[in-house]
């Protein structure tokens, strides 16, 4: 106990020379705000990215399931609003069945039976609804090699001939919008992703210049030493990356156990429109480059705020 | 070395603290600047560590005007200038050495050179025994020896002083003296604002005159002589 006395007092007045800055920046009060708040900017932008990187796999999962498919419908009802006879819709069938099968832009094709249709039904009507005697429509899932413009213009004006009320669906429609909508969610990740750097840059700004404002005396003597503007900026461009490494480092290692923690708890499995959280290798180097992200702003933007601000001095 | 032209100084809207000042100092010259408090001895001292721009006339230092120079060009002219400030400034959160090394740091000097270079200083200035100390926990008197060999550790072309023996004892503030007639006689220009007429005389030095804003020079030494000369004529 003594002898931690006597090196406490031997401590008192005496330089520390863990770290070498000609201003006292790293003993500033500021230093563990902007270090939070970097962790925090990181954190999120960790996040956002992870959920445009996980939008754009559901995107492409989606698109390219459906990629060059089309489904031939042939309704149960006719436009007038009549029933379809059972007969003539096997007859429709059995000549769409010969048209296809003639086609050589056509990959493969598939009728589906009637307990197939019945199934994808079944979901809005229960089941315990007897689907024998419902009117279902005939369906044909077609897999085009090429489904351009004008292949599914062939298509549709050769199945008409057989009846003026069969379809031929390609699930743009829909496929079309969610794209869109998912697009628009990417696109919304890159601007908050944008935000976040901003804000990033504003707040290292702010700091620098109020770090400066407290040390005014000391810098100018600095100055009046000969320093040039650009040895005092290394001294904010040091202390600014150092800290955003930090904050950026604890905010990564955040976002992984958040990202962790929700890998866990959301669902999974092939029945699930959302595919379970998976982020390849390309999207953990796009990820772990946060920091150094984090360190480059924290860098150029320490720089640009000091020789501005020094060059508004008079001297 | 040194040149003002016509150089006049106010601060803001008030009156003139400099009138129309006009010297020239060569280069190895050693000058005292003596005048009564508030004649404006800092203020000119700050025009000449390019501490701040005149409101006229014109500077020019090491043969360069000064007046519409670039920030980085008199960055690099003040890295000729060694100055010890009246109320010493040094960096508080630095040790002494690292005070003492900073003028070395900011030119670039290799680390081991700043060794050296630095215990060498702190020893001949009677303060190898405080070199991790912090400049608060230090005298007045080993706080303006700190100033002063952070001054002259560069071997500045120029070396300014504010009262620089004021808080030390007779024989210190000599023994500082005499470091910078040694430094003097290596070719460093000095210019020394002082009140201590024991100083003044014992060393002789042309005087720099302040009073009301305005400057003469006169040389003891060529008084001396013209006296003498009119005596014998």
């Amino acid at each position: 106990m003594a002898l931690l006395a006597f090196q406490h007092d031997k401590k008192l007045g005496v330089a520390d020379n863990s770290a070498r800055y000609d201003l006292p920046l790293h003993n500033s009060a500021g230093s563990g705000f902007l270090l939070l708040l970097v962790a925090l900017m990181s954190f999120l932008a960790m996040m956002t990215m992870t959920g445009a990187f996980a939008m754009h796999g559901v995107t492409s999962m989606w698109s390219s399931g459906l990629e060059n498919q089309a489904t031939i419908e042939i309704p149960a009802r006719m436009s007038d609003g009549e029933l379809r006879d059972k007969n003539e819709l096997s007859a429709l069938r059995d000549k769409l069945n010969g048209f296809l099968a003639d086609q050589s832009y056509i990959e493969n094709y598939e009728v589906m039976s009637r307990e197939a249709v019945a199934d994808l039904v079944s979901p809005w009507l229960g089941d315990d609804v007897n689907t024998a005697e419902l009117p279902l429509p005939v369906l044909i899932s077609v897999k085009l090699e090429d489904s351009s413009a004008d292949i599914l213009y062939r298509i549709r004006q050769n199945i008409r001939k057989y009846a003026d009320d069969i379809r031929l669906d390609t699930h743009e429609s829909w496929l079309s919008d969610i794209l869109r909508l998912a697009g628009s969610l990417q696109f919304s990740a890159v601007i908050v992703t944008l935000i976040i750097g901003a804000t990033t840059v504003i707040a290292i700004a702010g700091a620098v210049r109020s770090r400066m404002a407290e040390f005014r005396g000391d810098i100018e003597l600095l100055h009046l030493m000969g320093a040039s503007s650009t040895y005092i900026s290394s001294q904010f461009q040091r202390h600014s990356v150092i800290l955003s490494f930090k904050g950026s480092i604890i905010g990564i290692i955040t976002g992984a156990l958040a990202l962790g923690l929700f890998s866990i708890l959301s669902p999974s499995g092939a029945e699930s429109l959302v595919p379970a959280l998976h982020l390849g290798l390309f999207e953990w180097t796009i990820l772990l480059l946060i920091p150094v992200a984090a360190c480059l702003i924290a860098h150029i933007t320490a720089k640009i705020t000091v020789l501005r601000t020094l060059s508004e001095l008079p001297l | 070395m040194i040149k003002f032209e016509h150089v006049g100084l106010r601060y803001g809207v008030g009156p003139e603290v400099l009138s129309d000042v006009n010297f020239s100092l060569e280069p190895g010259s050693f000058h005292f600047l003596n005048g009564p408090s508030g004649a404006g001895k800092t203020s000119l001292m700050s025009l000449m560590y390019l501490g701040r721009k005149s409101t006229r006339g014109r500077v020019t230092m090491f043969g360069q005007s000064i007046n519409d120079m670039p920030q980085e060009g008199l960055a690099k002219l003040r890295q000729k200038i060694g100055v010890v400030f009246q109320e010493f400034r040094l960096l508080p959160h630095l040790s002494a050495f690292d005070n003492v090394a900073l003028p070395l740091r900011i030119i670039g000097t290799p680390e081991r050179e700043i060794m050296s270079n630095v215990n060498e200083l702190l020893e001949w200035v009677g303060l190898g025994d405080y070199k991790q100390s912090l400049p608060l926990t230090l005298s007045g008197g080993q706080q303006q020896r700190i100033a002063v060999a952070r001054a002259v550790i560069a071997r500045p072309k120029l070396l300014l002083a504010d009262e620089p023996t004021g808080n030390l004892d007779d024989e210190m503030g000599f023994r500082l003296m005499n470091l910078f007639e040694q430094l003097n006689t290596m070719g460093t220009t000095i210019v020394i604002a002082t009140h201590s007429q024991a100083i003044m005389e014992k060393f002789g030095h042309p005087r720099m005159m302040l009073g009301h804003g305005h400057l003469n020079i006169e040389d003891p030494k060529k008084n001396w002589l013209q006296r003498t000369m009119d005596g014998v004529f």
